[in-house]
């Protein structure tokens, strides 16, 4: 294996890893000739795998998509120069699954749920489908656009949802499934006075934080109060007449936050708990990220970035760094462990072509993400490569925005202009 | 000369001139003699036969001596002048005196044919007087030399030849009485004596004297030799001894008609035959170098042809060779495109080379170009040419601004004529002329709410007050206000009762033309205004509305009416009033000062400012601007910016002239609209080009700093429809983004 044939030109190479399939420390001689899939090869061969796992290379960060020679050339590296190749696990080419049209643009989607996908649309209704495509049940929640849906509980099948609207309130829904799908609201959250942009809850479904466009952060319980912990506002003899046919339906009662958590200047477009669950992170238009601590409502840390209004952002699954998505099309890493005396700097940035609208982080491989934009390309990026995205795929026809991407089990429900697509991307299978 | 007192010199001195003398003495005789013995000697018959066949040559040879001896007798002829000696001369005996050797003709004895005989040159210095033996053989000096010695030279041995004796007046005297001879004698300088004249040399000086020809052998009356002409000598000649036909002596006709038509000419007084010379026609002398020289470049000296190249060779290098496709590629060319004229050709000889077959026409474009193309000498400026270009920052270093297209949005039908944003920068209405006005968020673009009015949407504007939340609408003949929908509850409130106070405010003293109208609040609606300002019938369409910074005033343009065209509506006081009583043209846009009560009004040409507080004119701004378009007031207030249909856009300086401190010409076609950015130092230019400019626009707070204008970007991306391109153009208030809404119905959010 350390001497192929002397006729070809060889480079040093020396193999690291972070998957499962180390090999052992050991300088090679790789022919400048091979590509990838060579590599790949020799790789399965060394370890002298069962089931051949195709392998992905990154050299100096970025991707190797020609022969090592022209690598070589076009980096100018010379070759005695011992390199470092990493090898990551392959992102299968992405598949089309199936696709749920729309009437309406569709704002927001879930993966969550097994064997469901939920939507939230501009025409204020949740869907739920499941995997065969039904659409099961459909919710009018909100009169107003949904921007945002956040799953909370799941019962068999009842699940309880939160969504945000424009109409400047965020609402809990229980949608019961079964024979005859209902659905209930439980309850409306009142505390902002702009548009809600995102809603979301922790994994044991007793939170929720609220964000809006007037630069505020709701934090709630998910309890449902007995009666109005919010007034109802004065209303003028129009709105009265209104309201009276609403209240002839149910009501559900108005609820008041928790926590209000006050310091951006802007608009905030997306908030979520963070790992440990005492802790909020959030983005928004003053191009900051804040870290919150959700026990006393204070803002314990800020990334400030230049000029980067941030329209979403996704949390490693270890919890160590944001990847955040801004207007200047571009995705930045972010480290969240930086202590608040130090610059936090950015650890890395993805280039795009069209505005990134929304990110999605892998739950299973800390090291990717998927970013939807507003050309209706869906990016599946490794962040240890910078240089360009690892698969990329165009989610419907014609030059439609992708809206909201959510990626579990190997799952990418894409959202957008064009109702929802469903892709597989990723090694694992469900 | 001799002398007649010798024996008073030296003995010496005597011996020579006695000498001298018998030599003398002797030459005339001697000269007969010769003449005598040449004819004499007649021992010719060694060499008659050489006479016989070189005649000519002998002639020849004769003549130069004749020559020779001219020359000598004109030197006597001055030696005579010279030395005074006799005047008159004795012309002896013509026949006698021969200067030339006469030739004689005999019968040969050989041949016995008769014979020309020369006498003999005999190859001696005595053969020829020029050559005979001269005692004096100083050369060719001044005598005068010798004046003070007692010798005049050497001889051919070197020694001295003594003077000889001169006698004194009385000597001469004596001479010319005992020597008949001795007033033909001339001066010798060499000998320094008197010397007689020989016969032939008076002969001579004779002939000249009565201005004859000098040769005595020359007869001028000797016959004529026929050559040509003569017996034997007729030439056939190819005359004819024809008549002269009649016209040779005919007056001729057409001449007498030249000469009558000029005659007729001179009567008339077409002709004048002895103009009066003026002064103008008389030829004027004038220094020619004394012209002061002309400002005009000397003529240029045409290039010199190309130089031939290898490939122009009768044997090219194989390289030059063109193959067959570059053959045909060039024989495919027209001929003004190709490359070169030719192609090169390989001949193994050059005498295979065939005649140039493009020469006449390579001379004929060479002469063409020399004749006709004109040179113009280019000066070449010694400038770097990046020294001419202003020093701007980067755009890199100013960011952020918009530079590419985040989303779009697409009304349906009709242009989309007008936009707005929302104070807060959130939401966007955007109308076009199929009277449908949209609502729709900033950073998706999608529409949240559709109003559909009975007209083109002339103009929108957001009320910038943040307390409340609505906008204007202008179309034909009205505007409305509307409020949007999902805003809080406290403030639509406020909205409501800005716009529809539950209590309406006293009506004005002076009723005006315009009414207000509301509502009853039974009918409200989101999708009916709240409010409606009906102008004056047939006053045109809204185009342009314009808040006061407080949003209680809003001033709002109609274009195409009859009547005044301007108007100022306050909300509080739902009242509203035209400012001017009569404008002078036509108002294109309006602008309040958004620090002080000023008021812009931006007419075809001109923009003035109105104080509104004191109802008077501050200043005049002249744009040069042919019909303007737009403006905008910068938010420090001190400066405007103003674009026109003429593709200009001027900035003033309000503190400054009335003229632009700056004009910038970077569309290709008419402005549309303009605006500064509230926040950054930014302001964008649409135009019917279809592209939007734009501009870093940085102004200093001091006074001496001139604000800093660099053009950042070019955003492309709206369609050019029936020659309109982007119709406005709006910034984002809180970012560094530009909403712009193109004839082609879209309406398109540019982000940083």
């Amino acid at each position: 294996m350390t001497t192929i044939g002397s006729s070809m030109a060889s480079q040093p190479v020396v193999f690291t890893t972070q998957t499962q399939y180390p090999l052992p420390t050991q300088k090679f001689m790789i022919p400048i000739s091979w590509k990838r899939y060579q590599l790949s090869q020799l790789v399965n061969k060394a370890l002298s795998m069962d089931k051949p796992v195709p392998f992905d290379f990154l050299v100096r960060g970025e991707l190797l998509h020609t022969t090592l020679s022209e690598w070589c050339a076009e980096n100018g590296v010379g070759e005695e120069e011992t390199l470092e190749i990493e090898y990551i696990e392959s992102v299968m080419p992405p598949q089309k699954v199936s696709d749920f049209p729309h009437e309406d643009w569709v704002s927001a989607v879930s993966c969550q749920i097994p064997g469901h996908f939920l939507t939230a649309s501009y025409d204020g209704q949740i869907r739920v489908f499941d995997y065969s495509k039904n659409l099961i049940s459909t919710t009018m929640a909100h009169t107003a656009p949904i921007t945002s849906l956040s799953v909370i509980s799941v019962d068999d099948s009842t699940f309880t949802v939160a969504t945000s609207s424009q109409d400047l309130t965020a609402q809990i829904t229980q949608i019961t499934l079964g024979a005859s799908p209902s659905s209930k609201m439980l309850t409306s959250l009142h505390l902002h006075t702009a548009p809600v942009s995102s809603v979301s809850s922790n994994l044991a479904g007793t939170n929720l934080l609220t964000s809006s466009w007037d630069g505020l952060i709701g934090f709630w319980d998910t309890s449902i109060p007995s009666s109005d912990e919010v007034p109802e506002p004065v209303l003028n003899e129009r709105d009265r007449k209104k309201r009276r046919k609403i209240e002839a339906s149910a009501k559900p009662m108005r609820k008041a936050p928790l926590l209000v958590l006050k310091s951006h200047s802007a608009r905030v477009s997306k908030v979520r708990f963070a790992r440990d669950e005492t802790k909020a992170v959030s983005c928004g238009f003053d191009s900051t990220v804040r870290m919150w601590n959700t026990e006393y409502g204070v803002c314990e840390h800020t990334i400030n970035a230049a000029e980067k209004p941030f329209l979403d952002f996704a949390l490693v699954p270890d919890g160590t760094s944001a990847l955040a998505v801004s207007t200047d099309r571009t995705m930045t890493m972010y480290d969240l462990r930086t202590s608040p005396t130090s610059l936090s700097v950015s650890i890395a940035t993805f280039q795009h072509t069209a505005t990134p609208s929304c990110v999605a982080a892998c739950e299973s491989n800390s090291h990717q993400v998927v970013t939807g934009a507003y050309d209706g390309v869906v990016r599946v990026w490794d962040v240890r490569s910078t240089k360009g995205a690892v698969a990329s795929f165009k989610a419907w026809e014609g030059k439609k925005k992708v809206l909201s991407v959510d990626w579990r089990r190997g799952v990418v429900g894409v959202a957008g202009e064009g109702g929802l697509e469903v892709w597989r991307v990723g090694e694992e299978a469900s | 000369m001799p002398g007649k007192d010798v024996g008073r010199k030296s003995t010496k001195r005597k011996q020579i001139e006695e000498e001298e003398r018998a030599q003398t003495e002797e030459l005339p005789a001697d000269g007969g003699l010769e003449m005598l013995s040449d004819e004499e000697d007649g021992d010719a018959a060694s060499d008659d036969g050489h006479v016989d066949e070189f005649p000519e040559f002998v002639n020849e040879s004769s003549s130069e001596e004749s020559d020779y001896e001219e020359d000598e007798e004109e030197e006597e002829e001055e030696e005579e002048d010279s030395s005074e000696a006799g005047e008159d001369s004795d012309a002896g005996s013509d026949d006698s005196l021969h200067v030339f050797p006469k030739a004689k003709t005999i019968i040969s004895d050989i041949t016995q044919q008769p014979k020309i005989v020369y006498p003999e040159i005999e190859p001696d210095y005595d053969s020829d007087s020029s050559t005979e033996d001269t005692p004096n053989r100083v050369g060719d000096v001044p005598m005068h030399w010798y004046d003070d010695l007692p010798h005049i030279g050497y001889d051919i041995n070197g020694r001295k030849v003594l003077r000889p004796a001169r006698g004194d007046e009385l000597d001469k005297f004596l001479a010319t009485v005992d020597d008949s001879s001795a007033w033909t004698s001339a001066f010798d300088k060499k000998a320094q004596a008197e010397k007689p004249l020989t016969a032939e040399e008076l002969d001579l000086i004779q002939r000249l004297y009565t201005n004859e020809n000098p040769d005595a052998g020359y007869d001028p009356y000797e016959p004529t030799t026929e050559w040509f002409t003569g017996k034997g000598k007729e030439e056939i000649m190819p005359l004819s001894g024809a008549l002269q036909p009649k016209r040779r002596w005919v007056p001729s006709k057409w001449e007498k008609q030249k000469v009558m038509k000029i005659v007729r000419a001179i009567r008339q007084g077409r002709i004048v035959p002895s103009k009066p010379k003026t002064a103008a026609s008389k030829f004027e002398a004038y220094a020619i170098w004394s012209e002061p020289s002309s400002s005009n470049p000397p003529p240029l000296p045409a290039p010199k042809p190309a130089l031939p190249t290898n490939a122009e060779s009768y044997n090219p290098p194989e390289e030059y060779l063109p193959t067959e496709e570059e053959r045909k590629e060039w024989e495919a060319l027209d001929p003004e495109d190709r490359e070169r004229n030719y192609l090169p050709q390989k001949y193994s000889s050059l005498r295979l080379v065939p005649a140039y077959d493009r020469f006449i026409k390579e001379r004929f474009f060479r002469q063409l170009d020399l004749y006709l193309a004109p040179r113009v000498q280019r000066v070449k400026l010694n400038i770097d040419p990046d020294s001419l270009i202003p020093k701007l920052p980067s755009p890199n270093s100013l960011r952020p601004f918009p530079n590419y297209k985040s989303l779009q949005f697409q009304h349906e039908k009709g242009r989309a004529r007008c936009l707005s944003v929302s104070p807060d920068g959130e939401w966007v209405v955007s109308g076009d002329e199929d009277g449908v006005v949209s609502l729709w968020e900033i950073i998706v673009g999608r529409e949240v709410k559709r109003w559909k009015f009975g007209g083109k949407i002339g103009a929108l504007a957001w009320c910038p007050r943040t307390d409340v939340s609505f906008f204007a609408v202008g179309i034909e003949d009205t505007i409305y206000f509307v409020i949007p929908p999902n805003i809080d509850p406290a403030v639509l409130s406020n909205t409501q009762t800005a716009l529809a106070p539950a209590t309406l405010p006293p009506t004005p003293a002076t009723p005006s033309p315009v009414k207000w109208e509301t509502p009853a609040s039974s009918a409200w609606s989101i999708d009916t205004p709240l409010l409606t300002i009906n102008l004056i019938p047939s006053s045109g369409l809204p185009t342009h509305f314009c808040w006061h910074r407080k949003g209680d005033y809003l001033a709002s343009v109609s274009t195409g009416g009859l009547q005044s065209n301007v108007w100022i509506h306050q909300l509080t006081r739902r009242h509203s009033q035209s400012p001017f009583k009569k404008i002078k043209g036509a108002v294109q846009s309006v602008l309040f000062h958004p620090l002080k009560p000023h008021f812009f009004v931006a007419t075809q040409q001109y923009v003035r400012i109105y104080n509104l507080a004191e109802q008077k004119l501050i200043k005049t701004l002249i744009p040069g601007i042919k019909w303007i378009s737009s403006m905008d007031v910068h938010p420090s207030g001190d400066h405007l910016i103003v674009g026109g249909y003429d593709r200009k856009l001027c900035w003033f300086d309000l503190e400054l002239s009335e003229k632009p401190y700056k004009v910038l010409r970077y569309h290709s076609r008419a402005i549309r609209s303009l605006q500064f950015h509230p926040a950054y130092p930014l302001f964008a230019s649409s135009s019917d080009d279809g592209s939007i400019q734009i501009f870093h626009s940085r102004v200093y707070n001091d006074l001496m700093t001139d604000p800093l204008i660099v053009p950042l970007k070019i955003l492309r991306g709206h369609h050019v429809v029936d020659g309109l391109g982007v119709l406005q153009v709006k910034w984002c208030s809180k970012q560094p983004w530009l909403v712009s809404s193109g004839a082609d119905g879209s309406l398109a959010v540019w982000c940083s």
